[in-house]
């Protein structure tokens, strides 16, 4: 579905993670040349994961905290909040709902979570924007993240399929938008739920309470059915969004994909006619970052960037559902936060040790 | 291309020194055939071959003869 949304427009960004950064040479009982070949392949040398009770919710709040103290922004003016996520923080309720609680925002505020991943911060964008043009409220919050490392930290070895051990890192985004005059927003996005497969956590929920092995929060991801559908299906739609839209690559400043792994990333740029130097890498560092993956690529890139400039950014993400979009958004540079780090967590969050 | 140029494609793919492979080689035995071994074989059929594998068709390779008689067809 193609969507063009106007009057609403991205006013800030901000992103999380912890302050311990581990290298996979760190984290790996691998030898060392499969280390090193890893690291070539995906690109990914190391990753920051979440101290042991801190969970994505905890990151964006922290990114949001900062985002609207930097913004100066009346919590009494937020009437949306998206929560896009696939480690909320219970079962039920919708952890939006806590994290309203936690922010100060109004009751008026709505708020809700959304289950997606790698295509995740696209779409709370365009449920966001909707929502937005459709009502009265002046501002909207997005926060998207997840907290994956846990989830892949089985250590199955890689010849046996489960690359992913190493690849995923934990964060929190927290992304703001206004309603105004003159911003618009341009949306592209598809499911193909016949490769549910895929990437599928399939214990632990409803309809397999139960696991064989006993655990039960762990991803198991076809990584070749995954490449085939990233490389084919991503850089179609960043074609006919160009198409509909009428532009080119010479009119971003950048292409924000979902940092799924190098070789998937440097496929879909030239696959869709983009030079690699307007690509943002930030997985060597951050690892694969689920949903906040396209935000913590601009943040990496411009968090730091003190000038007037206007970033134009062509983004896309891409994974499990399956589920891809594309957007082009435009930020002021400076509306950009540089890199917040905290290990903070939620100590009044229903933690199991002050229950008992 | 001669069989030989083909078995050097995939060693300089898999980064493994010359002489590494021969058709008859087991690719269970090979180390560095993993997930991220196959994903590099993809984009070498698909961009020097135009073959697009599938992840059955990848299960279904015991040898590099199977990889071989695929670039033939292609």
């Amino acid at each position: 579905m193609f969507t063009e949304i106007n009057n609403v427009k991205v006013i800030g960004m901000a992103a999380a993670v912890s302050p311990e950064w581990d290298s996979i040479s760190d984290l790996s009982d691998e030898d060392e040349a499969t280390v090193q070949r890893f690291i070539k392949k995906t690109g990914v040398s190391g990753r920051y994961s979440a101290s042991p009770r801190q969970t994505t919710a905890d990151f964006c709040f922290a990114a949001a905290e900062k985002l609207l103290e930097e913004k100066q922004i009346d919590k009494k003016e937020i009437g949306v909040l998206v929560f896009v996520t696939q480690t909320g923080d219970y079962r039920l309720p919708a952890s939006a709902c806590v994290l309203q609680y936690r922010l100060g925002l109004p009751k008026e505020c709505i708020c809700f979570d959304v289950n997606l991943g790698c295509s995740g911060f696209v779409y709370g964008l365009n449920v966001l924007a909707s929502l937005l043009s459709n009502t009265a409220v002046k501002y909207g919050l997005l926060l998207a993240g997840d907290s994956s490392a846990r989830e892949f930290s089985t250590r199955r070895k890689q010849r046996e399929g489960h690359s992913g051990n190493w690849l995923f890192g934990d964060s929190g985004t927290a992304t703001l938008m206004e309603k105004t005059e003159g911003g618009r927003l341009q949306f592209l996005s598809q499911t193909d739920g016949s490769g549910y497969k895929a990437i599928i956590s399939p214990y632990g929920s409803w309809r397999n309470p139960d696991s064989p092995d006993g655990r039960t929060h762990y991803v198991v991801m076809d990584d070749i059915a995954v490449f085939n559908f990233a490389t084919a299906e991503a850089p179609k739609q960043l074609n006919d969004f160009m198409a509909k839209t009428g532009t080119t690559p010479d009119d971003y400043d950048c292409l924000v994909l979902h940092q799924a792994n190098l070789m998937i990333m440097k496929r879909v740029a030239k696959k869709s006619e983009f030079p690699e130097e307007k690509m943002l890498v930030s997985m060597d560092r951050f690892g694969n970052t689920s949903s906040s993956s396209i935000p913590i690529s601009l943040v990496d890139k411009y968090g730091e960037t003190e000038d007037d400039r206007t970033v134009k950014a062509l983004c896309c993400g891409f994974g499990v559902g399956l589920s891809w979009a594309t957007c082009a958004l435009e930020i002021a540079a400076a509306d950009i936060l540089p890199l917040v780090h905290t290990d903070a967590y939620y100590k009044d969050g229903y933690n199991l040790d002050d229950q008992v | 291309m001669t069989d030989q140029e083909k078995i050097a494609m995939l060693e300089e793919t898999w980064e493994l020194d010359e002489g590494t492979l021969t058709a008859d080689t087991v690719l269970a035995d090979v180390d560095e055939y993993d997930s991220m071994a196959k994903l590099s074989l993809i984009v070498l059929m698909d961009d020097e071959f135009g073959v697009k594998l599938t992840g059955d068709v990848i299960k279904g390779f015991e040898t590099v003869a199977d990889i071989l008689k695929l670039m033939e067809n292609a």
